[in-house]
């Protein structure tokens, strides 16, 4: 759907986005993350059309973002941080919004599914952040378009907001569309994103779906669990298991594998070791992120 | 529904719910009107070159409505528009630039053609104002001198980074030219200082043609505040054309 080659873009001297290529793929949601002033909101404004790439190419759908027009008709999008007039109503917007376009999808059944239908007659304004937010994925979606741009969709918004945001891109990406978001929230990008983009000073440190990225990075399971009297070395003999750390009768152990935590419940079954409060935590994206980058994205946000 | 005509309609109904612009176009310079209407009358007298007050001040006020859409409507609502990505947001849109930002001129034109109609049927109602000119010089010298603080607004709202700086310099050019341009005192009043001032001041070339042909004189007589208004139109919309950012 989206092809990126060698994409570059720079404000005067500084460049905001280094040579990267990418490409997006049909009814998947892909997401681009990264710290503020990574180049995320920069490569998407690129491809809607909205900014002039220094070099490099980008196609969607075939089209060349920048012929605007014919662009627009088949893409929907969000933009970070923009709102709408003060002093227009909900209706009149979507009402405004339909007329820019030859097809538009029906505003009231937007407004129904996104639980807004009763919103109609009030001011934009007065709308709580994640209703207003909501609106701004009903306009994108007035062109009925075939690919959504969603920047920094959720910040801002409260946990349950978030929440009900999410289910809502998941239904877009089900009924066929292909979403392209950028979040710095590493658990959206988790449970939302079929494959992400990890972007870090302006180049792609790393991309794929997040299983891949996680094995990529060679990052280990954590086991832990706590025991009396265990004798740490007889652990080691575990498949799989790489590394052990023990602290007051605690122990976490470390290691890859996709039976490890099994390997480990049934070594210590069969040794006759007891042991109480297990607890398995996988790698995530943000772990990926701190090797990659050496420092949290939650931090640097 | 047409996106211009959608977009004209809906920039309209915003515009009318703005309170100050309201007042400011509407309320205010009939009330004006009623106030210095009341204390001289619409006799004839020779500090009034022979006219009657109501006569000579009505078509002043209708520069004074002209600089409150020009000066106050116009670069609020642009750089509203900028400041809030609402330009970029339509930008994303398959609707031309010109549907984008014409509506905003249109809007504002016709703000400050209803408000001159709600003055001159207060001064006929109220002061039986009459019109000594011809129609369609009047019509020219009106819609030149709304090309030339139009414009203004234009570059104000070309050259304001934000809506606190586009207000501040709307209202730092609005109150001195209502007050030094014939607009709202007439210009006989004034010192000589204060006078060469407002030699400075666009509107006072405004207010100069409309008064003069809602008086009948000749628009052969005006051609100085004729070419200075219409060249600063000129410039005015060319540099804001050249200067003008989307956000």
């Amino acid at each position: 759907m989206i092809d990126v080659t060698n994409l570059t873009v720079k404000y005067k001297n500084l460049v905001a986005v280094d040579g990267i290529s990418f490409a997006v793929n049909k009814g998947e949601i892909f997401g681009i993350i990264g710290p503020n002033g990574a180049g995320k909101t920069s490569t998407m404004e690129c491809l809607e059309g909205l900014k002039k790439s220094a070099g490099g190419e980008v196609s969607v759908m075939g089209i060349d973002p920048m012929d605007r027009r014919k662009l627009y008709e088949s893409i929907g999008v969000q933009l970070q941080e923009a709102s709408f007039p003060d002093a227009i109503k909900v209706k009149e917007l979507c009402r405004l919004f339909s007329s820019f376009y030859k097809n538009p999808a029906d505003y009231r059944v937007l407004l129904a599914r996104f639980g807004l239908a009763d919103r109609e007659n009030s001011f934009v304004k007065k709308l709580s952040g994640g209703q207003r937010q909501k609106i701004s994925v009903v306009v994108a979606l007035i062109a009925n378009p075939q690919i959504v741009f969603l920047d920094e969709l959720t910040t801002g918004l409260d946990p349950q907001a978030r929440l009900d945001m999410w289910e809502l891109v998941k239904s877009l990406r089900d009924e066929g569309r292909t979403i392209l978001m950028t979040t710095h929230f590493m658990e959206e990008a988790e449970y939302l994103c079929d494959r992400v983009c990890l972007m870090v000073n302006s180049r792609i440190a790393a991309i794929g779906t997040v299983p891949e990225l996680v094995a990529q990075a060679e990052l280990s399971q954590k086991i832990s669990f706590t025991a009396k009297n265990m004798d740490k070395g007889a652990l080691a003999a575990i498949p799989g298991i790489t590394h052990i750390t023990e602290k007051n009768d605690g122990f976490d152990l470390y290691g890859n594998g996709r039976n490890l935590l099994r390997d480990v419940v049934v070594f210590m079954t069969e040794h006759n070791m007891d042991f109480e409060d297990l607890s398995c935590s996988k790698p995530g994206l943000e772990d990926v992120f701190l090797k990659l980058t050496g420092y949290r994205l939650e931090a640097a946000v | 529904m047409n996106a211009f005509l959608q977009m004209s309609m809906t920039e309209f109904r915003m515009a009318l719910r703005n309170f100050i612009y309201m007042f400011f176009a509407f309320v205010f310079p009939p009330m004006m009107l009623l106030l210095f209407g009341g204390m001289y009358g619409n006799e004839p007298t020779a500090f009034y070159g022979g006219h009657g007050a109501v006569d000579v001040l009505t078509p002043a006020y209708i520069g004074m409505i002209l600089a409150v859409s020009g000066i106050m409507g116009l670069p609020l609502q642009i750089s509203e528009y900028r400041q809030h990505k609402i330009l970029k947001r339509f930008k994303a849109t398959p609707i031309h630039t010109g549907s984008i930002m014409l509506p905003h001129f249109i809007v504002n034109c016709l703000l400050s053609m209803i408000g001159t109609a709600i003055l001159i049927v207060v001064g006929i109602g109220v002061f039986h104002l009459h019109f000594l000119g011809n129609v369609f010089p009047f019509l020219f010298a009106y819609f030149l001198s709304m090309a030339c603080i139009f414009s203004i607004g234009f570059l104000i709202a070309a050259v304001a980074p934000n809506i606190r700086a586009a207000s501040a310099i709307a209202y730092i050019i609005y109150f001195p030219m209502l007050f030094l341009s014939g607009a709202t005192m007439p210009l006989q009043m004034l010192p000589k200082v204060m006078l060469t001032i407002s030699k400075f001041i666009p509107l006072t070339y405004c207010v100069e043609i409309l008064q003069g042909t809602w008086m009948g004189d000749p628009l052969s007589s005006f051609l100085k505040p004729i070419l200075v208004t219409a060249s600063i139109a000129v410039v005015c919309t060319g540099v804001s054309i050249k200067i003008f950012r989307w956000e």
